[in-house]
Protein backbone atom coordinates (compact mmCIF):
# COMPACT_ATOMS: atom_id res chain seq x y z
CA UNK A 1 0.00 0.00 0.00
CA UNK A 2 2.39 2.84 0.99
CA UNK A 3 4.36 2.00 -2.40
CA UNK A 4 1.52 3.31 -4.03
CA UNK A 5 1.69 6.54 -1.64
CA UNK A 6 4.35 8.04 -3.96
CA UNK A 7 2.52 8.20 -7.18
CA UNK A 8 -0.73 8.62 -6.10
CA UNK A 9 0.59 11.99 -4.60
CA UNK A 10 2.08 12.87 -7.96
CA UNK A 11 -1.62 12.03 -9.86
CA UNK A 12 -2.96 14.17 -7.28
CA UNK A 13 -0.88 17.38 -7.69
CA UNK A 14 -0.25 17.02 -11.98
CA UNK A 15 -4.44 16.72 -12.28
CA UNK A 16 -4.62 19.87 -9.63
CA UNK A 17 -2.05 21.84 -11.83
CA UNK A 18 -3.27 20.94 -15.25
CA UNK A 19 -6.79 21.58 -14.30
CA UNK A 20 -5.54 25.43 -13.41
CA UNK A 21 -3.58 25.81 -16.23
CA UNK A 22 -6.81 25.21 -18.40
CA UNK A 23 -9.05 26.76 -16.45
CA UNK A 24 -6.84 30.19 -16.64
CA UNK A 25 -5.27 30.09 -19.67
CA UNK A 26 -8.43 29.07 -21.54
CA UNK A 27 -9.94 33.01 -21.74
CA UNK A 28 -6.95 34.93 -22.63
CA UNK A 29 -6.11 31.55 -25.35
CA UNK A 30 -9.56 32.35 -26.87
CA UNK A 31 -9.39 35.53 -26.69
CA UNK A 32 -5.90 36.08 -28.42
CA UNK A 33 -7.71 33.19 -31.02
CA UNK A 34 -10.39 36.22 -30.96
CA UNK A 35 -7.49 38.75 -32.18
CA UNK A 36 -5.96 36.33 -34.80
CA UNK A 37 -9.37 35.54 -36.79
CA UNK A 38 -10.15 39.42 -36.66
CA UNK A 39 -6.61 40.49 -37.74
CA UNK A 40 -7.15 37.89 -40.62
CA UNK A 41 -10.50 39.47 -41.61
CA UNK A 42 -8.86 42.55 -41.98
CA UNK A 43 -10.28 44.01 -38.35
CA UNK A 44 -7.52 47.43 -37.87
CA UNK A 45 -5.81 48.32 -34.90
CA UNK A 46 -6.77 51.72 -33.61
CA UNK A 47 -9.39 52.32 -36.26
CA UNK A 48 -13.01 51.30 -36.24
CA UNK A 49 -14.45 49.14 -38.69
CA UNK A 50 -18.33 48.90 -38.55
CA UNK A 51 -19.14 44.89 -39.81
CA UNK A 52 -21.48 44.69 -42.07
CA UNK A 53 -25.12 43.67 -40.83
CA UNK A 54 -25.06 39.99 -38.97
CA UNK A 55 -25.79 37.01 -40.81
CA UNK A 56 -24.72 33.69 -41.33
CA UNK A 57 -22.28 34.58 -44.17
CA UNK A 58 -20.82 38.12 -42.30
CA UNK A 59 -20.71 36.65 -38.52
CA UNK A 60 -17.13 36.53 -36.99
CA UNK A 61 -17.75 36.39 -33.27
CA UNK A 62 -19.61 33.52 -31.44
CA UNK A 63 -23.66 34.58 -31.16
CA UNK A 64 -23.82 37.81 -32.60
CA UNK A 65 -27.28 39.79 -32.73
CA UNK A 66 -28.66 40.22 -36.20
CA UNK A 67 -30.39 43.34 -34.18
CA UNK A 68 -27.50 45.44 -33.30
CA UNK A 69 -24.65 47.26 -35.77
CA UNK A 70 -21.02 46.66 -34.15
CA UNK A 71 -18.03 48.67 -35.11
CA UNK A 72 -14.84 47.17 -33.53
CA UNK A 73 -11.69 48.42 -33.37
CA UNK A 74 -8.22 46.40 -31.61
CA UNK A 75 -6.01 48.34 -29.67
CA UNK A 76 -2.60 47.35 -28.37
CA UNK A 77 -0.96 49.68 -25.93
CA UNK A 78 2.51 48.66 -26.75
CA UNK A 79 2.07 50.00 -30.08
CA UNK A 80 0.75 53.50 -28.71
CA UNK A 81 2.47 54.47 -25.49
CA UNK A 82 0.67 58.07 -25.31
CA UNK A 83 -2.71 55.84 -25.19
CA UNK A 84 -5.71 55.57 -27.61
CA UNK A 85 -8.07 58.46 -28.20
CA UNK A 86 -11.70 56.52 -28.71
CA UNK A 87 -15.04 58.66 -29.87
CA UNK A 88 -18.31 57.08 -30.40
CA UNK A 89 -20.39 59.40 -32.00
CA UNK A 90 -24.26 59.81 -30.91
CA UNK A 91 -27.16 57.93 -32.05
CA UNK A 92 -30.43 58.60 -31.78
CA UNK A 93 -31.44 54.75 -30.27
CA UNK A 94 -29.68 52.35 -28.65
CA UNK A 95 -26.10 52.71 -28.38
CA UNK A 96 -22.50 51.39 -26.24
CA UNK A 97 -19.37 51.52 -26.33
CA UNK A 98 -17.58 48.57 -24.61
CA UNK A 99 -13.84 47.92 -23.72
CA UNK A 100 -12.89 43.81 -23.25
CA UNK A 101 -9.62 43.22 -22.39
CA UNK A 102 -7.24 40.18 -22.96
CA UNK A 103 -9.17 38.08 -20.11
CA UNK A 104 -12.58 38.60 -22.16
CA UNK A 105 -13.41 41.06 -19.13
CA UNK A 106 -15.30 43.86 -20.18
CA UNK A 107 -13.87 46.32 -17.88
CA UNK A 108 -15.35 50.05 -19.28
CA UNK A 109 -18.50 50.76 -20.66
CA UNK A 110 -19.85 53.80 -21.24
CA UNK A 111 -23.53 54.40 -22.66
CA UNK A 112 -24.74 56.71 -25.70
CA UNK A 113 -27.88 57.76 -24.83
CA UNK A 114 -28.11 60.00 -27.76
CA UNK A 115 -24.43 61.91 -27.07
CA UNK A 116 -21.38 61.25 -28.24
CA UNK A 117 -18.86 59.84 -25.80
CA UNK A 118 -15.27 60.32 -25.66
CA UNK A 119 -12.60 57.88 -23.52
CA UNK A 120 -8.72 58.01 -23.94
CA UNK A 121 -7.73 54.83 -22.92
CA UNK A 122 -3.99 53.59 -21.50
CA UNK A 123 -1.68 52.22 -19.28
CA UNK A 124 -3.74 53.11 -16.03
CA UNK A 125 -7.00 52.43 -17.00
CA UNK A 126 -6.57 49.16 -19.46
CA UNK A 127 -6.30 45.86 -17.55
CA UNK A 128 -3.93 44.84 -20.45
CA UNK A 129 -2.24 46.34 -23.47
CA UNK A 130 -4.15 44.50 -25.85
CA UNK A 131 -7.73 44.19 -26.08
CA UNK A 132 -11.04 44.96 -28.19
CA UNK A 133 -13.23 47.86 -28.38
CA UNK A 134 -16.79 47.55 -29.49
CA UNK A 135 -19.61 49.98 -29.85
CA UNK A 136 -23.09 48.37 -29.94
CA UNK A 137 -26.14 50.25 -31.60
CA UNK A 138 -29.41 48.81 -32.19
CA UNK A 139 -30.72 48.74 -35.85
CA UNK A 140 -33.16 45.85 -36.40
CA UNK A 141 -34.21 46.87 -40.26
CA UNK A 142 -31.69 48.43 -42.89
CA UNK A 143 -33.19 51.17 -42.51
CA UNK A 144 -31.50 51.56 -39.27
CA UNK A 145 -28.40 49.70 -40.39
CA UNK A 146 -28.10 52.94 -43.17
CA UNK A 147 -28.65 55.38 -40.56
CA UNK A 148 -25.71 53.36 -38.70
CA UNK A 149 -23.32 53.63 -41.65
CA UNK A 150 -23.79 57.26 -41.72
CA UNK A 151 -23.14 58.15 -37.83
CA UNK A 152 -20.47 55.65 -37.45
CA UNK A 153 -18.23 57.95 -39.58
CA UNK A 154 -18.13 59.83 -36.68
CA UNK A 155 -16.24 57.11 -34.64
CA UNK A 156 -13.11 57.68 -34.04
CA UNK A 157 -10.10 55.37 -32.52
CA UNK A 158 -6.46 56.41 -32.75
CA UNK A 159 -3.53 56.40 -31.27
CA UNK A 160 -1.92 59.55 -29.57
CA UNK B 1 13.09 0.61 -13.66
CA UNK B 2 9.22 -0.65 -12.95
CA UNK B 3 8.84 1.97 -9.96
CA UNK B 4 9.72 4.81 -12.83
CA UNK B 5 7.08 2.86 -15.10
CA UNK B 6 4.56 3.50 -12.29
CA UNK B 7 5.45 6.93 -11.57
CA UNK B 8 5.39 7.65 -15.15
CA UNK B 9 1.50 6.08 -15.74
CA UNK B 10 0.35 8.04 -12.44
CA UNK B 11 1.93 11.46 -14.23
CA UNK B 12 0.12 10.54 -17.32
CA UNK B 13 -3.06 9.73 -15.21
CA UNK B 14 -2.98 12.83 -13.55
CA UNK B 15 -2.81 15.29 -16.20
CA UNK B 16 -5.35 13.54 -17.96
CA UNK B 17 -7.83 13.76 -15.56
CA UNK B 18 -6.96 17.21 -14.42
CA UNK B 19 -7.44 18.08 -17.92
CA UNK B 20 -10.48 16.77 -18.93
CA UNK B 21 -12.14 17.66 -15.76
CA UNK B 22 -10.93 21.41 -16.36
CA UNK B 23 -12.51 21.32 -19.83
CA UNK B 24 -15.90 19.54 -18.92
CA UNK B 25 -16.28 21.86 -15.68
CA UNK B 26 -15.86 24.60 -17.95
CA UNK B 27 -18.15 24.02 -21.25
CA UNK B 28 -14.93 23.35 -23.46
CA UNK B 29 -15.42 19.92 -24.93
CA UNK B 30 -16.79 19.85 -28.29
CA UNK B 31 -19.93 18.83 -27.92
CA UNK B 32 -20.81 21.00 -24.73
CA UNK B 33 -22.71 23.70 -25.86
CA UNK B 34 -24.36 25.25 -22.20
CA UNK B 35 -23.83 28.69 -21.35
CA UNK B 36 -25.02 27.51 -18.38
CA UNK B 37 -25.44 30.22 -15.39
CA UNK B 38 -26.79 30.34 -11.90
CA UNK B 39 -30.20 31.61 -12.81
CA UNK B 40 -32.99 29.44 -14.04
CA UNK B 41 -35.62 31.60 -15.55
CA UNK B 42 -38.01 28.41 -16.57
CA UNK B 43 -35.02 26.69 -18.17
CA UNK B 44 -33.82 30.18 -19.39
CA UNK B 45 -30.01 30.18 -17.68
CA UNK B 46 -28.23 33.19 -16.98
CA UNK B 47 -25.21 34.21 -15.01
CA UNK B 48 -24.73 37.88 -13.88
CA UNK B 49 -20.98 37.97 -13.27
CA UNK B 50 -20.76 37.41 -17.43
CA UNK B 51 -18.35 39.82 -18.74
CA UNK B 52 -17.34 40.76 -15.21
CA UNK B 53 -13.69 40.08 -12.83
CA UNK B 54 -16.60 38.91 -10.77
CA UNK B 55 -16.82 35.84 -12.91
CA UNK B 56 -15.65 31.86 -11.58
CA UNK B 57 -12.71 31.08 -13.53
CA UNK B 58 -14.68 28.16 -15.01
CA UNK B 59 -18.11 30.46 -16.16
CA UNK B 60 -15.42 33.03 -17.47
CA UNK B 61 -14.07 29.91 -19.78
CA UNK B 62 -17.61 28.95 -20.87
CA UNK B 63 -18.23 32.55 -21.65
CA UNK B 64 -14.84 32.74 -23.49
CA UNK B 65 -16.50 29.96 -25.67
CA UNK B 66 -19.98 30.81 -26.17
CA UNK B 67 -20.40 34.08 -25.23
CA UNK B 68 -17.29 36.45 -26.07
CA UNK B 69 -17.80 40.02 -25.79
CA UNK B 70 -20.79 40.12 -23.49
CA UNK B 71 -21.36 42.88 -21.69
CA UNK B 72 -21.36 43.41 -18.06
CA UNK B 73 -24.65 43.23 -16.10
CA UNK B 74 -25.40 47.21 -16.35
CA UNK B 75 -26.08 46.85 -19.65
CA UNK B 76 -26.97 43.97 -20.68
CA UNK B 77 -27.67 40.54 -18.90
CA UNK B 78 -27.90 37.51 -21.00
CA UNK B 79 -30.34 34.07 -21.03
CA UNK B 80 -29.90 30.88 -22.96
CA UNK B 81 -32.53 27.93 -23.39
CA UNK B 82 -32.31 24.98 -25.24
CA UNK B 83 -35.22 23.14 -24.28
CA UNK B 84 -38.92 23.92 -24.62
CA UNK B 85 -41.83 23.98 -22.32
CA UNK B 86 -41.56 20.06 -21.57
CA UNK B 87 -38.21 19.98 -21.76
CA UNK B 88 -37.01 18.30 -24.99
CA UNK B 89 -34.40 19.65 -26.72
CA UNK B 90 -34.99 22.08 -29.76
CA UNK B 91 -35.01 20.69 -33.07
CA UNK B 92 -35.00 22.19 -36.89
CA UNK B 93 -37.87 19.79 -37.77
CA UNK B 94 -40.07 20.85 -35.22
CA UNK B 95 -42.74 23.99 -35.09
CA UNK B 96 -42.55 25.64 -31.99
CA UNK B 97 -45.01 28.82 -30.48
CA UNK B 98 -42.50 31.38 -28.89
CA UNK B 99 -44.89 34.59 -26.67
CA UNK B 100 -44.24 36.65 -23.85
CA UNK B 101 -45.73 40.39 -22.76
CA UNK B 102 -43.73 43.83 -21.60
CA UNK B 103 -40.02 42.85 -20.51
CA UNK B 104 -38.23 45.06 -17.49
CA UNK B 105 -35.53 46.45 -20.51
CA UNK B 106 -34.89 49.22 -22.57
CA UNK B 107 -34.56 46.58 -25.23
CA UNK B 108 -35.02 43.20 -25.61
CA UNK B 109 -34.44 39.67 -28.38
CA UNK B 110 -34.90 36.19 -28.70
CA UNK B 111 -31.98 35.46 -30.92
CA UNK B 112 -31.91 31.53 -32.83
CA UNK B 113 -28.09 29.51 -32.48
CA UNK B 114 -27.13 26.66 -33.58
CA UNK B 115 -24.79 23.94 -31.92
CA UNK B 116 -21.51 25.68 -32.80
CA UNK B 117 -23.08 29.23 -31.22
CA UNK B 118 -23.57 30.97 -35.05
CA UNK B 119 -26.50 32.03 -36.77
CA UNK B 120 -27.74 29.26 -38.47
CA UNK B 121 -26.53 29.00 -41.96
CA UNK B 122 -29.72 30.14 -44.38
CA UNK B 123 -30.48 33.33 -46.03
CA UNK B 124 -34.35 33.67 -44.49
CA UNK B 125 -33.26 36.87 -42.74
CA UNK B 126 -35.32 36.01 -39.51
CA UNK B 127 -33.19 34.65 -37.12
CA UNK B 128 -34.32 36.60 -34.24
CA UNK B 129 -37.57 38.47 -32.62
CA UNK B 130 -37.07 41.86 -30.79
CA UNK B 131 -39.07 44.59 -29.00
CA UNK B 132 -39.43 46.64 -31.87
CA UNK B 133 -41.23 43.82 -33.46
CA UNK B 134 -43.42 42.85 -29.90
CA UNK B 135 -44.67 46.69 -30.33
CA UNK B 136 -45.54 46.13 -33.73
CA UNK B 137 -47.90 43.36 -32.71
CA UNK B 138 -50.16 44.84 -30.04
CA UNK B 139 -50.09 47.89 -27.48
CA UNK B 140 -50.59 46.11 -24.47
CA UNK B 141 -46.92 44.11 -25.03
CA UNK B 142 -48.18 41.15 -25.48
CA UNK B 143 -45.97 38.88 -28.36
CA UNK B 144 -45.75 35.87 -30.11
CA UNK B 145 -43.80 34.36 -32.68
CA UNK B 146 -43.20 31.06 -34.87
CA UNK B 147 -39.97 28.98 -34.61
CA UNK B 148 -39.88 26.61 -37.57
CA UNK B 149 -37.96 26.03 -40.91
CA UNK B 150 -40.55 27.06 -43.29
CA UNK B 151 -42.85 30.47 -42.75
CA UNK B 152 -45.35 30.42 -41.64
CA UNK B 153 -48.79 31.62 -43.40
CA UNK B 154 -50.48 34.59 -42.56
CA UNK B 155 -47.63 37.16 -41.56
CA UNK B 156 -47.24 35.85 -38.22
CA UNK B 157 -43.92 36.84 -37.04
CA UNK B 158 -41.45 34.13 -37.64
CA UNK B 159 -38.20 33.01 -36.12
CA UNK B 160 -36.52 30.42 -39.08
CA UNK B 161 -34.62 27.55 -37.75
CA UNK B 162 -33.76 26.07 -41.18
CA UNK B 163 -30.08 24.46 -41.36
CA UNK B 164 -30.28 25.28 -37.13
CA UNK B 165 -30.34 21.25 -36.04
CA UNK B 166 -30.20 21.26 -32.54
CA UNK B 167 -30.21 24.97 -31.67
CA UNK B 168 -30.81 26.99 -28.79
CA UNK B 169 -31.85 30.59 -28.46
CA UNK B 170 -30.56 33.72 -26.38
CA UNK B 171 -32.40 35.79 -24.93
CA UNK B 172 -30.74 39.61 -24.23
CA UNK B 173 -32.13 42.17 -22.28
CA UNK B 174 -30.37 45.60 -22.89
CA UNK B 175 -30.36 48.29 -20.19
CA UNK B 176 -32.41 45.98 -17.51
CA UNK B 177 -34.69 48.03 -15.22
CA UNK B 178 -34.18 48.95 -11.81
CA UNK B 179 -33.86 46.06 -9.44
CA UNK B 180 -33.69 43.42 -12.24
CA UNK B 181 -30.58 42.32 -10.84
CA UNK B 182 -31.80 41.85 -7.73
CA UNK B 183 -34.84 39.94 -8.55
CA UNK B 184 -34.78 38.64 -11.94
CA UNK B 185 -37.26 35.80 -11.25
CA UNK B 186 -39.76 38.59 -9.57
CA UNK B 187 -39.73 40.93 -12.42
CA UNK B 188 -38.82 38.83 -15.73
CA UNK B 189 -41.50 37.10 -17.07
CA UNK B 190 -39.31 35.18 -19.66
CA UNK B 191 -40.94 34.00 -22.61
CA UNK B 192 -42.42 30.30 -22.91
CA UNK B 193 -42.09 28.19 -25.77
CA UNK B 194 -44.48 26.00 -27.12
CA UNK B 195 -44.11 22.39 -28.91
CA UNK B 196 -47.42 22.63 -31.62
CA UNK B 197 -46.10 19.53 -33.91
CA UNK B 198 -42.71 17.97 -35.81
CA UNK B 199 -42.09 16.93 -38.74
CA UNK B 200 -43.51 12.93 -39.42
CA UNK B 201 -46.34 13.45 -36.11
CA UNK B 202 -43.85 13.56 -33.44
CA UNK B 203 -45.51 15.69 -31.21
Amino acid sequence: MKKWLGPLALCLVLGAITHLIVIYSAPPLIMDRAFTMLEKRGTPTHDFELAPRMTPETQSVVRPSPDLAYSICMFDLSQAPNGVQVTMAAYDGYSSLSFFDAQTNNFLTQRGDGEQHQVVLNADNAPSDKGVILIRRLAPSQAAYDTVVGVSSGDECRAL
Amino acid sequence: MRRSFTYLCAAILGIAIGGYSALAMSGLLPDDRRTGGSINLDRWYGDFTMGSEDASPYFRARIARHGLLALANSEAIYFTRAVDDAGEPFRENCKYQISGGPMPARWWSVTLYNSDNFLPSNTDAALSFDASRAEAQSTDGQWTAIISPVKPEGGTSWISSKAAGNFDLTFRLYVPAHGVLDRPEELINAPVIKRLDCEGGQT
